[in-house]
Order: C-alpha cells, then structure tokens, then sequence
C-alpha cells in the first residue's frame, strides 16, 4: 500500500489520566522509546494502521499543566508548538473532569487540533455521573469522544474522529475563553504589539500574550530579543498595576482563577454527580493506609512483601540461570580446542552474558511489583508516609523504595529511581543507593566476619557494616543536595490518586519494558566491560608458566604413585600455576601497582587482585582471595576462611578493613552501566566513582588504624 | 492563619498563595486559587506532608509549602462529624446525637 496517507496524533493529558493505557491500546506492540532532545524524559512513539492510514502515535509526559517550570511540560508545549501534530487527543479522566479540564482549557488557548477523549467511561457510568457531552462540545468547541483505554472501547470511535479532523472534515472551532477585562485589555494590546514583529508571523499571539501575562519565562526570552518588546514591557506593566489596584493580585493568579471558573462553570452546566456518599472505598482504605499508628507498619509491610517478592522470589530463578550457563559452558566446552579459544568463549563471553542476563528476574519482579503499586494508587502514599524522613536529607519521600530495593541489588533500584520526576531528586537517589549493602557484597563479609569473629560476633560486625552503607549513603544524599544538587528539588505537591485495580496486561507490559531496556542499554556495556575484566584477569599469558604446567605434569604422572594422591598432585599444581598466571596478568600487575595506595589499608598486593577482579561482580572478591591465596596452603585447614585466618597477611583488622572497604568502594561494572544509562552522561559516573573511591580508602583507614588500636 | 496551622477535619477557603513561582504555580493549577474551600483530612503519620481534599481531589504537601497558603477557617474539625462516620455515633456518650 504505497497510497498510504500518514497522521501523526499525540496524547497530552494529567498524570493517571489513562494515557498509557490508551497509547498500548492503541499500538500494541508497534512501539519505541527514545527520548525527546535534550532532556532525559522518554518519548513513546508508535504506530497503528487505520483504514487507509498510518497512524504515529506519541505519548506525551502527563502534565497538569503546561507551564515552563518542569521539563515534561516544556516538552509537551514544545512538541505541540514545533512538530506541529496533525492532532492533538486530549485524554480526560471522566471521574475527575474538573482538574482534568484545566489542561484542556490550557490546549484550547493553544490553538491546536484538539481531540478529548474522555477516558473511563466505565467507572463514570458505574458511579452514576451523567455528563452531558453535547453541552460540553459546545463550551470546549472540540469534539469528545467517550471511551474506555483498559477495555477497549470506543477506540474505533475516536481513530475516526482522528481521521475525520485531519482530513478536515470536522473543524474545530477554536472556542476562546474571556478571560476578566483588565486580562483581556492586556490580551489584546500585547497580542497586537507581537503582530508587529514579521517573525513572528504565523505565531499564536494571544496564546503569547497570555503567556506573557503569566510571567513565563520561556515566551519572555523568546520575546525579549524584538525591538517591540519595550512596547510590551510597558503594556505588561501595567497589566500587572491594574491587576493589583482592581483584584489585590498579579495576572497570573487571575488568569488561573479565571481558567478554574470557566472549567467550573461548565461542569455546573455539564456534569450531575449523584450524592456521594459521605465516604468512598478509597476513603475507607486511606483511614487505615494513612492512619497515624497504622501508616508506617502498613509502610514496612508492603516494603517487605515488595523486598520478598524481588529477591525471595528471585533467587531461585537467578541460581537456575546462572546453572544453565553453567551448563551451557560445561556442553559448549569439550567441543573447543583447550586453551585461549575456549577460554574466551566460555569464560569470557558465555560467563559475561551470564553476568548481565542472570538479573533478568529481579528486574522483572521488581517492576512488576512497582507498577503493581504505581497503578493501584499505594506509591504516592507511600511517598507521602516517609516523605519526613527522605527530606531531612534532602531526598523525596519516593526515593524511599528503590534505596531499600538496593540492598537487594543495585541495578534494578537505580532503575526504579524513574518514578521520582526531579532529576536532581534522581541523580541524589541514584547516587545513594550503591550504599545499601547489596546482596553480592554479602559473601565477602560472610567469609571474612566467618573467619575472624565467633559467630556471635559475626552477626555484629555484618549488622555493623550494614549500618555504615546507610549512614554514608544518606550522608552523601544529604551532602549532594547541599551542594552540586541544590537546585531543583521536586516540589512536593502530590495527587493520591483514588485506588484501582491494575490490569494485569499493563503490570506484565511494564515490566516487559524494563527488562528490554535493561537488555538493549546497560547489557551490551555491562557484557563489554565484564569481557574487559575477563581479558586483564588472563592476559597477558605467560608461556613459561604454561610450559612448567606441562612438564610438571608429565614428571607426576611419570611417578608410581596411587591414582588418587596423582590427582591430588595435579590440582596442587593446577592451582598454584592459576594463580601465577592470575598474578603474571594485567590485573594482577594492577593489583601490585595498587600495593602503595592500599598498604595503609592493610591490604597486600593479593587483596589488591581480587578488589580489581570484584569491579565485575562484587561476590567475585570471594573467588579470587580463593585463587590467589590457595598458594601453598595445600596441608592443615584448607578452607577458604581456614586458609585466610592462618596468612600472615591477614589479620582482624585486615578483615575489618576490607569489608568496609568492598561496601564501599565502586560498585560493579553492570551497576556503573545502568547508571551510566539512567543519568544518561558519562561525567558524573565518574565524579561519583572517584568520591566512592575516597570515601572507601578514608573509611577503611581509619577502620583498620582503630582496629589496630583495639584488637 | 495559614493552611499549616489548621487541624485534621477542619474546612478553610483560599485566600492567598505565596510561594516560589513553581510551587505556586502547581498549587493554583492543582485549584488552590482564592475562594477554593478545603478540608483537612489528615497529616502524615510522622507529621509532615499534610493531606486536603479540594473539590474532590486528594492533595498532599509538606508544611512547608502549606505555610504560604493563607486561609479563612470555616469551620472547626469539633463542630464537624469526621472520622469512621458509622462508628461517630457511639462515642458521643451523654449527648443528644
């Protein structure tokens, strides 16, 4: 069909207003995220086929507004303004028209091609809310088209209003709403004044003008740089005089009050509510959710149940990949030729897709979970229950649920930082959560507290240690939103949006989305880098030493002794030779350079291996001390933790010292890569590695010089 | 007074919003313009946010955005029935209901 026409529809509408949901409905699986210029607000594009047409659909961030105070609103304006769209659909949600409405008064001044689709029919009907479209076509001067986004209907419907607008054969009529006569006066001379100027010829100047009016900053810069803008000046002075003599305000309460009259006019002629009852089911639920004794333990139990569901939930499905690539590596293995080549093939890529693929379940859990609580209407109130705690360190009280998640693991909880919508609140939070102990750190500090304390005191040293990632990570937000972060916090003016029941199509499709995310963004830099690792750890090779294997192995299997105590020889060599190729690598080299920096630390060249080796997966610290420090212990204890405890090179202290350390220090390539991905700039992951890096030697300093001191 | 120094239950009208230019501008889009009334439903359990209901919409802030809204009290939260509107009626013991 090459005669296919194309239109190009977007979705403006508030947050919760059913946009997404209209959007999926609308294109399937036929989507695309980007991000729109400049700024890192997703961009959902898709695309349906109509009739004869080809329909682009782009979802616009929810807005209540389209002032230029936040990002997804200066998108929104500048979308509708620059890509001019054939249509705009103005998704309304039918149970809350009255502040849905504020936006569409805000897209009727906007001049455009505007739709409203009246989302959630359904529930409009059920509570028995008449709403007389006809009265409410004639006052907004767009057609409304009822529908329902979660069941489908009238979908077919708006398409055609779609087409029918686009191919002219519905006009809009453009209705304006009067503003008061001072506003109206100003209106009308500004506008004049902008008529004036030739380049700006085709522009909207009453929508200008009113802009101007509302202080916008935006339209101001944009306006400033004309000659005529000295005429506007004065006109937009005394606007604001008039305003202030007359109504004891500035143009731009008065203009919003004038737009909040209009909308609330047209409900009184269009909308009958029946008498609500004193209390609705979400009234009841918030009594107990929100319920001064009640609010915080309800809090920590649908925290826990989410904790639970990610990692309990989780981990069996983790082991269960992480075996089948085990497997895979034992099947692939025998069919390539012994040395490099298998080596790169098994340990280097299959083992590295491994590493990015095995947090597959933990993603998908833990957002099916989130956008479980994100529909249903918790998410805001649990922000609203801790948001006292979160702010006295500068964070928002919906960073609360993605810093516990990163005890968990760090990399689906820098991904869940994108409910909070301040970037700076983002970047805060982000930069947090490394902090929380997560789970692959947990085998290190059971090693080395196992080790060196009884158990009794074990169970301290870790609780400790927990202790200290907290404190240090709200320590660093508190610090961050002090200085570099100052700026910009989200205000903290929420909607509860009343309790719904999720679909669980749109449940499962976010959490789809997520991990295709996950897969294509972070997973080609997370398997990059753990291949990196992988090449430092075995290159370069030294030839001598793969030579003494050989013929050392020759002279034990020469020898007459038993079957069993050979075998028993050969891992003794086998091991030791691992370790001087681990030793002879780039990693090992490092590990030596390393040896100056981290002596006061109480760490040997061999602890400096497996620090650079854990930048892949933090549990890896475990297996490399495991390699490394196996040398020559070949008789009495030869457990890991037996092995350590009778070194010379480690002590009580040591051990303190490195478990403060790898709690600390820079998290692991994949948790650098998703953040990396989420901040979307390369220059403040490495402002944050470098302060990690500090804090975790001052930390471990002074944790190994007190344990000196003490122990 | 202002919005902050209300109580849970009680009703208020709008009658100035002071704060800096975004805030304020989210609160009068979200309705908060003169004259609007509003009830307070309740405040966070450890205190701050506050919840309001205005025109039907559940709104939360911290005091320290609800401190530059000023308000006129309407009517006091003792004067109102609140709460579990069934079980309101038992505990007024001694009073005609």
């Amino acid at each position: 069909m090459s005669t296919q026409k194309s239109i190009t529809v977007a979705l403006a509408g508030n947050p919760n207003a059913g946009k997404s949901s209209l959007f999926n409905a609308l294109t399937g699986a036929h989507q695309r995220v980007g991000n729109f210029p400049g700024v890192t607000i997703e961009k959902h594009e898709g695309y349906l086929d109509y009739k004869e047409y080809r329909i682009t659909v782009v979802d616009l961030p929810g807005t209540y507004s389209l002032t230029p105070y936040s990002p997804e609103e200066i998108v929104t304006r500048r979308f509708i303004i620059d890509e001019k769209p054939d249509v705009v659909v103005n998704v309304v949600e039918g149970t809350n028209l009255e502040r849905n409405l504020m936006l569409t008064v805000q897209l009727m001044e906007m001049e455009v091609d505007l739709l409203v689709a009246l989302n959630m029919m359904d529930e409009v009907e059920q509570k028995g809310i008449a709403i007389d479209l006809d009265q409410l076509e004639q006052l907004f001067g767009s057609h409304i088209v009822p529908i329902s986004a979660r069941n489908r209907k009238g979908l077919d419907e708006l398409l055609d209003h779609v087409v029918s607008v686009s191919e002219g054969r519905i006009t809009i009529r453009k209705n304006k709403i009067t503003f008061s006569a001072e506003v109206e006066r100003a209106i009308d001379r500004i506008a004049a004044l902008l008529a004036r100027e030739r380049e700006l010829d085709g522009a909207n100047h009453r929508w200008m003008a009113i802009k101007l009016l509302e202080n916008d900053r935006e339209i101001y810069t944009q306006t400033q740089k004309y000659p005529v803008w000295v005429k506007i000046e004065l006109a937009l002075q005394e606007a604001i005089a008039e305003c202030g003599r007359l109504h004891s305000t500035d143009p731009e309460a008065l203009i919003t009050e004038d737009r909040h009259a209009f909308v609330r006019g047209a409900m009184q002629e269009c909308v009958r509510k029946p008498k609500a009852p004193r209390a609705s089911a979400s009234d009841y639920i918030d009594m107990v959710v929100l319920n001064r004794v009640l609010g915080l333990p309800v809090f920590f139990l649908v925290v826990w149940a989410i904790f639970q569901l990610t990692f309990t939930l989780g981990s069996p499905l983790m082991d269960a990949l992480d075996y089948a690539f085990g497997l895979l590596s034992d099947t692939v293995a025998p069919h390539l030729p012994e040395g490099m080549i298998r080596s790169i093939f098994v340990d280097g890529i299959i083992s590295g897709v491994g590493s990015v693929v095995v947090f597959l379940p933990n993603i998908v859990l833990l957002f099916m979970g989130l956008s479980f609580l994100e529909a249903s209407g918790y998410m805001a109130r649990a922000a609203f229950v801790i948001d006292k705690v979160m702010h006295r360190f500068g964070l928002h009280g919906k960073s609360f649920i993605p810093m516990i998640t990163g005890f968990g693991c760090s990399i689906p909880a820098i991904m869940a930082t994108r409910t909070l919508k301040s970037r700076s609140d983002r970047l805060a939070t982000i930069m947090t959560i490394p902090f929380m102990s997560c789970g692959a750190k947990l085998p290190v500090y059971v090693l080395l507290a196992g080790a060196f304390f009884p158990p009794a005191t074990a169970a301290n040293v870790m609780f400790g240690i927990y202790l200290l990632g907290i404190v240090i990570g709200l320590w660093t937000a508190w610090l961050l939103k002090s200085t570099v972060l100052k700026s910009d916090s989200e205000p903290f003016v929420m909607e509860l949006p009343p309790y719904r029941w999720p679909t669980f199509t749109s449940v499962i499709f976010q959490a789809r989305m997520k991990a295709v995310m996950y897969l294509k963004k972070a997973g080609t830099l997370i398997l990059g880098a753990v291949i990196l690792i992988w090449a430092a750890s075995n290159f370069p090779h030294s030839k001598a030493l793969e030579a003494e294997l050989a013929t050392r192995k020759a002279k034990i299997e020469a020898t007459g002794v038993a079957p069993e105590a050979k075998a028993e020889q050969l891992r003794t060599l086998q091991a030791r030779i691992d370790a001087s190729q681990l030793e002879y690598s780039l990693a090992g080299r490092s590990g030596k350079l390393l040896e100056p920096l981290i002596r006061p630390l109480g760490f040997d060249w061999r602890i400096g291996i497996s620090l650079v080796t854990g930048l892949a997966a933090k549990e890896v610290v475990v297996s490399t001390l495991g390699t490394i420090f196996s040398i020559g212990h070949t008789s009495g204890d030869t457990t890991l933790s037996g092995i350590l405890r009778s070194d010379p090179a480690f002590s009580r202290a040591t051990a303190l010292s490195l478990m403060v350390f790898v709690l600390l220090y820079i998290p692991c390539v994949a948790a650098v890569g998703v953040m990396k991905k989420e901040i979307g700039a390369w220059k403040p992951v490495l402002f944050y590695s470098a302060y990690v890096m500090l804090v975790a030697w001052i930390a471990s300093f002074i944790t190994y010089r007190l344990a000196l001191l003490w122990m | 007074m202002r919005l902050s120094d209300l109580k849970a239950g009680d009703r208020a009208e709008v009658t100035s919003v002071a704060a800096e230019p975004a805030v304020r501008r989210r609160l009068m889009d979200l309705g908060l313009v003169r004259g609007t009334e509003l009830e307070v439903l309740r405040f966070a359990p450890l205190g701050d946010p506050i919840e309001i209901n205005c025109k039907g919409l559940l709104l939360t802030m911290r005091l320290n955005e609800a401190q530059g809204i000023t308000v006129n009290k309407l009517e006091a939260a003792e004067a109102r029935q609140s709460g579990w509107p069934g079980l309101r009626k038992r505990h007024r013991f001694g009073k005609s209901a």
